[in-house]
């Protein structure tokens, strides 16, 4: 599946009513496909929250920018920044001290979500993969458990970017078994 | 036309009866974990070691009092209230004009020991002394009409009374007249861990006549400490008993449930 699909299956699986999505993108093409759907999703007008635990964001606002698309509803919660010393100071961005600290996505995800002003909003999880680096097996399932859970309750499309070669068939179970949908395979 | 039947909802509280009313903390999730609030009048121990967030929390609690119109009052023991009135500076929170307007007080109690004159040399208060500290917290609530009060910290009291059984008596006492008052009401108790075990309180009867007693602590993940939370008896209401994450974020201090696989190096709790 090429990006422009995966991207038609999201916006199709937004329409159908679901709320939360593991999408399995290969690692050749991963990081820009990823900016491409957020890219795809900004221009239909949702806002969202962009949860970056593999890069900083300071590097996917870059991407973003280059794509002309318009940037003023969309959040970062930042994973990464912080752990490496990277730039801590972009106001559209909240930063987390450590990727252990993972109740404070939650916690984060709370913050940005009064801010959000589309009707139609999502929360894109760039990538499942980039957690299981400081999160033992049973810990990330079950923060995976309790994200996708509170974002059915908030009733925000969610979507848990994973890398296909990376994720181990327990993990991509456990992910199909929270999802209602699994696009890319 | 005849007249519509109802079902009456089950209710799944256990403890059924009415509820008593809260004192709402407007800390978020904390509210939700207290069932809506601290019961009004209660005493809450809130116990933690160094460093896990007991006098921000309490101070939330009374700025957010001050702020829904409450007179409130910190009372500070182990270091001047010009230092913590500039502390206060750094939280977001904070407004000037609460204490400008009198809504949120704070007393130094070295101040109030030296015009009572109870000050020892030997640091530790006679029966009498004992009577004019709680008599003149009790004019303190009475004429200021106190409703959210937080002593920082008790414990630092408690070292100056002279046995258990006196810090048993003036805890008793101190509780009874506040909750006459209606004043809610924390205690700070500060904690130490010996081998991995974290008590409530350094004497160890502190607990025992609070209303409630509410843990913070750290929680060790990957090296990283992060700030726990946890309600372990609040009379009057129905309550969490599980163990929260604690952070402060640019809008006050926030809670939410600790993953249950997260902790590899939690302190215990007796």
């Amino acid at each position: 599946m090429n990006v422009k699909d995966i991207a038609t299956a999201i916006i199709k699986s937004i329409n159908d009513g679901d709320t939360l999505t593991t999408v399995r993108i290969g690692a050749d093409s991963f990081h820009s496909d990823t900016v491409k759907i957020a890219s795809v999703l900004l221009s239909k007008k949702l806002g969202g929250i962009y949860i970056t635990t593999s890069r900083p964001s300071s590097h996917i606002v870059d991407e973003l920018e280059e794509t002309k698309v318009d940037l003023s509803d969309l959040y970062f919660i930042d994973l990464v920044s912080m752990t490496v010393g990277g730039k801590t100071d972009d106001p559209r961005t909240l930063y987390v001290e450590s990727p252990t600290m993972l109740e404070s996505i939650l916690l984060n995800i709370s913050l940005l979500e009064m801010r959000l002003k589309a009707k139609k909003r999502f929360v894109l999880f760039d990538s499942v993969n980039g957690l299981s680096i400081y999160s033992e097996a049973r810990v990330l399932k079950e923060f995976i458990n309790v994200l996708g859970n509170s974002m059915r309750i908030k009733e925000i499309y969610s979507m848990l970017m994973t890398v296909k070669e990376q994720t181990g068939e327990e993990l991509a179970s456990a992910l199909q078994l929270l999802s209602d949908k699994v696009i890319g395979e | 036309m005849a007249k519509k039947e109802v079902t009456k909802p089950i209710t799944l509280d256990p403890r059924g009866g009415r509820p008593r009313d809260k004192c709402v903390t407007y800390i978020e999730g904390i509210d939700r974990i207290l069932n809506g609030g601290i019961p009004i009048g209660n005493i809450t121990l809130l116990a933690g070691t160094v460093g896990s967030g007991k006098t921000t929390l309490a101070m939330e609690f009374l700025i957010n009092g001050a702020k829904a119109g409450e007179t409130c009052c910190y009372i500070s023991v182990t270091e001047p209230s010009s230092k913590m009135l500039s502390n206060l500076q750094t939280y977001g929170f904070f407004d000037d004009a609460l204490v400008k307007e009198g809504k949120l007080n704070i007393f130094d109690l070295t101040v109030i020991n030296d015009r009572l004159g109870v000050e020892r040399l030997d640091g530790t208060y006679t029966a009498k002394d004992m009577e004019a500290l709680l008599g003149a917290f009790e004019d303190i609530v009475d004429e200021l009409g106190v409703t959210r009060l937080v002593i920082d910290s008790i414990t630092a009291v408690c070292y100056q009374l002279p046995d258990k059984g006196s810090i048993r008596n003036f805890i008793f006492r101190l509780s009874q007249f506040l909750s006459t008052f209606g004043c809610t009401t924390m205690l700070i108790s500060e904690t130490v861990v010996d081998s991995n075990v974290q008590t409530y309180s350094i004497f160890g009867v502190e607990e025992a006549v609070a209303d409630g007693v509410v843990l913070m602590g750290n929680i060790i993940r990957q090296g990283d400490l992060l700030r726990s939370l946890q309600v372990v008896k609040m009379r009057g209401t129905k309550h969490s008993r599980a163990r929260h994450l604690i952070e402060l974020t640019p809008i006050g201090l926030a809670v939410v449930p600790l993953l249950k696989w997260g902790q590899d190096g939690g302190q215990a709790f007796t």
